[in-house]
């Protein structure tokens, strides 16, 4: 079987480990290579598995390779697309996609340009309870979609993600993401309006760690999105994924980590723990990518995507600070 | 106490059935124009039955009258009743407009007479105990909030609820007890933003909506009048070191199954129930009573009430105009 040959650019966003694992569970799967400026942060996934360690990302994307996984600072998720599209190597990026509009453009299409393909990384789309909500509203069981609710609260990860010219913005820009490109699928709409919060309610930092997202799809749907930073240190797990829908002949809940069982442990002093016991959606993602790649299809996920979800968190920002409406225009 | 009730509908069989049982208390008359309503209430509480409030002016001894109207009707009543110089516990919201709920306001001070708005929510044990907890400072200082409240479309008569020149819809009628818990909890408004979906066949008010607060707190409420689902309420309140959550659906001290029960016809209008010995409508009618015999303050004030309608308002115009409302003015 010919081997699909992949190589990871930074574990800046420590999402690329989980990522790495599911990539080493495929047979039809080569990682050729780690790229990381910090050798000790990425030792433990390369050299000591066997696997080559790259100082510099560029070398890694002149091997012979088919695709990158790219988990760097939210702020070099533009400069590496571009240089692997220009080695003509696919891409699997984090999100948030990029900080600007105009970047995450350029992104796209210079990935066009040189006919490799850019995917997203949402993996709420490959949990289950998402999949099988998107196929009850698809088939009409709440029919059309009217409202939604969500939020994506979690705990405040610290390090670059609290240094704005790294991450680019703090809670709403990190956790509006996931939950509005789940929206987007939904409705299969785009958001036209924005009105936002964005405050520093919980934690000692100069970056936003909560915010309240509203927006307005062009088919008419009305959604509200809780990204805040807002779980503390004693609450049961990192934080949460809902949403729910109101449609016109019911009404849809997703709580994406529900399947979990209640640990009371003197062991490790933590009052109450939730064991999550559901399927794992970053191995859905990384089959995903892999799929498409080797089948020569469209990823399921596109850097259109990600950039129909990161400019409402952009937007959510202008809103936040003129205390207005933001209005987006509906074309790429 | 001598008190009467008027108007004999879900509200105000509650009130007699609370009334009926509180020591010190003597229902002395109810009012309702359909004769068959009042003839129910006063078989529950030995009082009176009269079809007209004129006639129960006449009572020689009546100190309070506890007014269980659709709220169109609270402000022409409540003015009849203060002229009389007697006591007015009235079925929250105080009034469709905050013009009307001071013009209440006014007229009980002129004719020295109390008047208490019956937002039970302060009442409920869990919603009382968090208010409790988030200023114990066991979760540090409360910083943000969900709240939920959905409920079957409620039938009151000819339709009241539906005409929202009659109940003020979703947000002025149920989500009103959010807001006024949600201001309790936090202060002052500084904006209101919120959208409203309206639908007949089947029908639906539902409305979400964002309280930004002066001390830069937020909340989220969703109010749904229209709900498939068992009657809900949940609430989160998310301070800088704690979280208190609760969700009515998980909440269950009793649980009895039967075998080939039929479902019939649910009540006009949903009211939560649960495994207390007094329901908070008991604890909230024999706290005003108290007020009224010692001259105390009540849990609740008249400012308060108004400043409820005052915000529920301005959400309903939010929802009209698609633009944020900011709050002027103070509660006092």
């Amino acid at each position: 079987m010919n081997k699909i040959k992949v190589g990871f650019i930074s574990f800046a966003h420590m999402h690329a480990a989980t990522y790495l694992f599911s990539m080493l569970k495929r047979d039809d799967v080569e990682v050729v290579g780690i790229a990381d400026e910090d050798a000790e942060r990425v030792r433990p996934y390369s050299v000591e598995r066997g696997i080559p360690y790259y100082a510099d990302y560029n070398e890694l994307l002149s091997q012979e390779i088919d695709a990158v996984v790219i988990c760097s600072e939210n702020a070099r998720h533009a400069e590496i697309t571009k240089r692997a599209a220009e080695a003509g190597k696919h891409v699997l990026c984090e999100k948030p996609l990029g900080l600007s509009e105009a970047e995450m453009l350029e992104m796209i299409r210079v990935c066009k340009e040189h006919d490799v393909q850019l995917m997203t990384a949402f993996p709420c789309r490959y949990l289950t309870s998402v999949r099988q909500a998107k196929e009850a509203v698809d088939a009409g069981q709440i029919g059309d979609i009217l409202a939604m609710k969500g939020t994506n609260r979690g705990t405040m990860p610290g390090g670059w993600f609290i240094e704005r010219e790294k991450s680019g913005g703090g809670a709403v820009f990190d956790h509006t993401v996931h939950v509005m490109d789940l929206m987007h699928w939904f409705t299969g709409s785009k958001v036209e309006e924005v009105y936002a919060h964005a405050e520093t309610l919980f934690h000692d930092t100069d970056i936003d760690d909560a915010g309240m997202v509203h927006v307005k799809f062009a088919n008419g749907v009305v959604a509200v999105l809780d990204p805040s930073w807002s779980r503390n240190r004693t609450f049961p797990t990192w934080g949460d994924v809902t949403l729910e829908i109101i449609g016109t002949k019911g009404v849809l809940n997703i709580d994406a980590f529900a399947q979990k069982n209640e640990v009371y442990s003197d062991v490790t002093g933590k009052a109450a723990a939730w064991s999550f016991w559901g399927d794992d959606m970053d191995e859905g993602l990384i089959n995903s990518f892999v799929e498409s790649i080797r089948n020569g299809k469209p990823v399921e996920v596109t850097g259109e995507d990600g950039y129909y979800s990161a400019r409402v968190a952009l937007a959510a920002y202008e809103s936040a600070s003129t205390k207005r409406t933001v209005q987006l225009k509906s074309q790429a | 106490m001598n008190i009467a009730i008027l108007g004999c509908g879900t509200m105000g069989m509650i009130y007699a059935h609370n009334l009926a049982k509180m020591p010190g208390v003597t229902v002395t008359g109810v009012v309702d124009i359909n004769a068959r309503r009042a003839e129910r209430a006063a078989a529950l509480t030995g009082a009176k039955a009269y079809t007209d409030v004129a006639s129960l002016f006449e009572q020689k001894d009546l100190e309070t009258v506890a007014v269980c109207l659709p709220t169109y009707l609270h402000k022409p009543y409540v003015l009849q009743i203060a002229e009389k110089g007697l006591h007015v516990i009235c079925e929250k919201p105080a009034a469709l407009t905050l013009e009307d709920a001071q013009e209440m306001r006014a007229a009980c001070e002129q004719h020295g007479a109390r008047l208490f708005i019956g937002h039970v929510v302060r009442f409920f044990p869990n919603y009382h105990d968090a208010y409790q907890q988030a200023h114990s400072g066991k979760i540090g200082a409360p910083k943000m909030a969900h709240f939920k409240r959905y409920g079957a479309y409620p039938q009151g008569m000819e339709g009241w609820y539906t005409d929202p020149g009659k109940s003020g819809g979703v947000i002025m009628d149920l989500m009103i007890h959010d807001i006024d818990y949600a201001c309790w909890l936090f202060g002052e408004v500084e904006s209101v933003y919120a959208s409203v979906v309206k639908r007949d066949e089947p029908k639906m008010d539902y409305a979400q909506l964002t309280l930004h607060f002066k001390n830069k707190a937020i909340a989220s409420l969703t109010g749904y009048w229209g709900y498939p689902g068992p009657f809900t309420t949940q609430f989160e309140v998310s301070g800088d070191q704690g979280i208190i959550r609760f969700d009515s659906n998980q909440v269950q001290p009793l649980d009895i199954q039967t075998m080939g029960l039929l479902r019939g016809e649910g009540p006009a209008v949903q009211i939560p129930s649960g495994s207390s010995l007094h329901d908070p409508y008991y604890k909230e009618l024999q706290h005003f009573i108290e007020c009224i015999r010692n001259g105390s303050d009540p849990l609740v004030s008249i400012e308060d009430a108004c400043y409820a309608v005052a915000i529920a308002q301005a959400a309903g115009q939010s929802a009209q105009t698609g633009q944020p409302v900011m709050i002027g003015g103070n509660v006092s």
